[in-house]
């Protein structure tokens, strides 16, 4: 498809070389490579095998000039030739003007040359357009070769159409250039003129696919194989009106959208307007939703630690993530209320101790009770100097410090059987025991005086309460230190 | 004659002075805002139409059929593949990589970017232009088209000598 661009001033056109393989259409394109000014020409690209065979496609730019005030480029491609290739070929032919179909002279390849020349048909029928009218040159290649075929002969199979056709032998340059100057000249007068074609079809022929020629010379008067010329290009007579073929109705669809495959058209409908998503809606369908949200949890009972639901559109907590969570609230709950046994008890350690104060003599010994819910397998409680363990009594008595005052042995009897204290009794607990305690020292009349008067601090009670605030903020110490082994452990 | 313009429309592509100044201000804002090099706008069968941006050391010729090319292989295979064609190519590079988008049915538009930005950017904003790009280019395609399209009379007498000098 010509493009012209009067902003760039510049008039673009694309020709192919079409033929089977290794007839020399990409030798056609070096020699033009090779021996073109070189202001004029520009880089072959070509894509191909290992084996210098084309894969994709040759490409070179040619750069006629300044005609008219306008810059006329010509682009040159290259097809590969081999059979296999069919689909790439398609593609390279998309917007052609103007084709050079290169055919092998040896009498080994004619039917190759005949398959390529249908294929030709058949993929330009695909975009819309035919042999018939477009701009086309047929170039007898390989002359040189010994069992090469008669040009004669060789119009006779290949040209049904009558185009202009020049012997050549590609790989010494002999013939490239009238070639392509043949066809430059054809798609240069068919980009002003609008009449694009060298002629018309021969009478009888159809339209499309590829027929072998019939005998020109019967008088048709559709082209007679032409005289042959080496160089020079020599304009094809023109054909009487009368015997122009007529095209039949709805012989070739008239492109609506160049460069796209012909669509079979259907009553109603118009070729080539499939509707097609855009970029965006393409974009649309392709978006991963998020899972729809809900939390799927069980309503959580009264007195039991709350539980944070998920919010709506927030992905959920993995159920072992929730169950260890409840753990770890569960735990911290429990640790709170270890702590507050252990201040309840402490309290209930001062108020003994403050009755032994008012009462001395019943107890020597100052003892820090660890509950048995806070010893732990391993726990192991660092006695400072002058302090020592004892171990927990069966039928699960508590485990207590035993603190040597160092002013003397402590009695016996009380060093044999440290009293005990129960865990968690309420604080009227020591009040009633206290009573039971008053006849005690009643039948120990003689031993204790009812007091008449104050009672006097007895000596050594100053320490006593020291020690006894010492071993509360020890039993705090290490209360929090077992809470914290507890944490870390889960 | 209306089955001639449309013929004519059909077998060539014309654009003038006016339509490559819209396209090439539409291809200048989006260079600026995505941060690519340069832009290209191609027509299917591998003919430059503008090229906006830095300058590219390689042949403009060759870089437009490639993408050509490159695109109508791709598109066939998308067929093959039970696709109309892949509307996108990406191409990742070392250093450069470079985005072809589809612009209608005639055109493509190849944008040429580095690590000053990302394809994320380029593909954002490359959405919104080549709409704009394919409503231009559909202005162009409806318009009538003469049959000389401007081309001054002797354009092909000229051309045909200009032949004979190169030759």
């Amino acid at each position: 498809m010509v493009q012209i661009n009067f902003a760039q001033k510049q008039v673009n056109a694309k020709i192919v070389y079409y033929g089977p393989g290794m007839s020399g259409k990409t030798t056609n394109l070096e020699i033009v490579h090779q021996r073109a000014p070189a202001p004029n020409r520009g880089d072959l690209t070509s894509i191909s095998t290992d084996g210098d065979r084309t894969l994709f496609f040759d490409f070179m730019p040619l750069d006629l000039g300044t005609v008219a005030g306008m810059r006329t480029c010509f682009q040159l491609y290259t097809v590969p030739g081999q059979v296999y290739y069919n689909s790439t070929r398609k593609l390279v032919l998309q917007g052609v003007d103007g084709v050079v179909f290169v055919a092998d002279s040896s009498a080994s390849m004619v039917e190759e040359n005949l398959e390529s020349m249908r294929n030709l048909e058949q993929n330009l029928a695909e975009y819309g357009k035919s042999l018939a009218n477009l701009p086309l040159i047929i170039q007898y290649n390989k002359r040189d070769l010994p069992d090469a075929l008669p040009v004669e002969e060789l119009n006779r199979l290949l040209n049904p159409y009558g185009a202009p056709c020049f012997e050549a032998t590609a790989n010494t340059g002999q013939g490239v250039f009238p070639t392509l100057k043949a066809l430059a000249a054809r798609v240069l007068e068919s980009i002003h003129s609008g009449n694009r074609g060298q002629g018309s079809a021969p009478v009888g022929l159809p339209q499309t696919g590829f027929h072998p020629a019939p005998n020109l010379t019967a008088g048709a008067g559709s082209g007679a194989p032409r005289t042959l010329q080496q160089t020079g290009y020599n304009p094809m007579p023109q054909q009487p009106a009368a015997q122009q073929v007529q095209q039949p109705q709805g012989g070739r669809p008239i492109p609506m959208q160049p460069g796209m495959p012909q669509q079979p058209t259907q009553p109603g409908t118009q070729p080539g307007t499939q509707p097609r998503a855009s970029y965006p809606e393409q974009l649309a369908r392709t978006t991963v939703h998020a899972p729809p949200g809900g939390n799927g949890l069980q309503p959580i009972p009264m007195g039991q630690p709350i539980q944070r639901l998920p919010q709506q559109g927030q992905p959920q907590m993995h159920p072992q993530m929730q169950q260890q969570m409840l753990q770890q609230q569960q735990m911290q709950m429990q640790q709170m209320q270890q702590m507050q046994q252990m201040q309840m008890q402490q309290q209930q350690m001062q108020q003994q101790m403050q009755q032994q104060q008012m009462h001395p003599g019943t107890h020597q010994t100052g003892f820090a009770p660890v509950p048995p819910s806070m010893q732990s397998p391993g726990m192991q409680i660092q006695s400072s100097p002058g302090v020592t363990l004892a171990a927990p009594q069966p039928g699960g008595s508590l485990g207590m410090l035993r603190v040597d005052k160092g002013q003397g042995a402590p009695p016996p009897a009380a060093a044999q059987k440290p009293r005990s204290l129960p865990a968690a009794k309420p604080a009227a607990k020591p009040a009633a025991a206290k009573q039971p305690a008053a006849p005690a020292p009643a039948a120990e009349a003689p031993r204790i005086q009812p007091r008449t008067q104050p009672m006097p601090t007895p000596k050594g009670g100053k320490k006593r309460l020291v020690y006894a605030a010492v071993f509360v903020v020890v039993a705090l110490g290490v209360g929090a230190f077992v809470a914290k082994m507890v944490l870390s452990v889960l | 004659m209306a089955m001639m313009d449309q013929k004519l429309r059909s077998e060539r592509l014309v654009f003038y002075e006016k339509d490559v100044q819209r396209i090439d201000e539409e291809i200048d804002g989006l260079l600026e805002l995505s941060g690519s090099r340069c832009a290209f706008l191609i027509d299917k069968d591998g003919h430059l139409v503008t090229r906006r941006g830095d300058a590219v050391q390689s042949s403009l010729e060759s870089i437009a059929a490639l993408v050509a090319g490159s695109f109508a292989a791709t598109r066939e295979m998308a067929r093959l593949l039970g696709q109309d064609e892949f509307s996108t190519l990406f191409h990742q590079g070392e250093r450069e990589s470079i985005q072809i988008s589809l612009v209608g049915e005639r055109a493509l538009l190849a944008m040429v970017f580095d690590q000053r930005t990302n394809l994320g950017m380029v593909r954002y904003y490359a959405v919104e232009s080549v709409r704009r790009l394919t409503e231009i280019l559909n202005e162009i395609d409806h318009r009538e088209v003469a049959p000389t399209s401007g081309l001054s009379s002797d354009f092909s007498s000229s051309a045909v000598a200009a032949l004979d000098k190169l030759f």
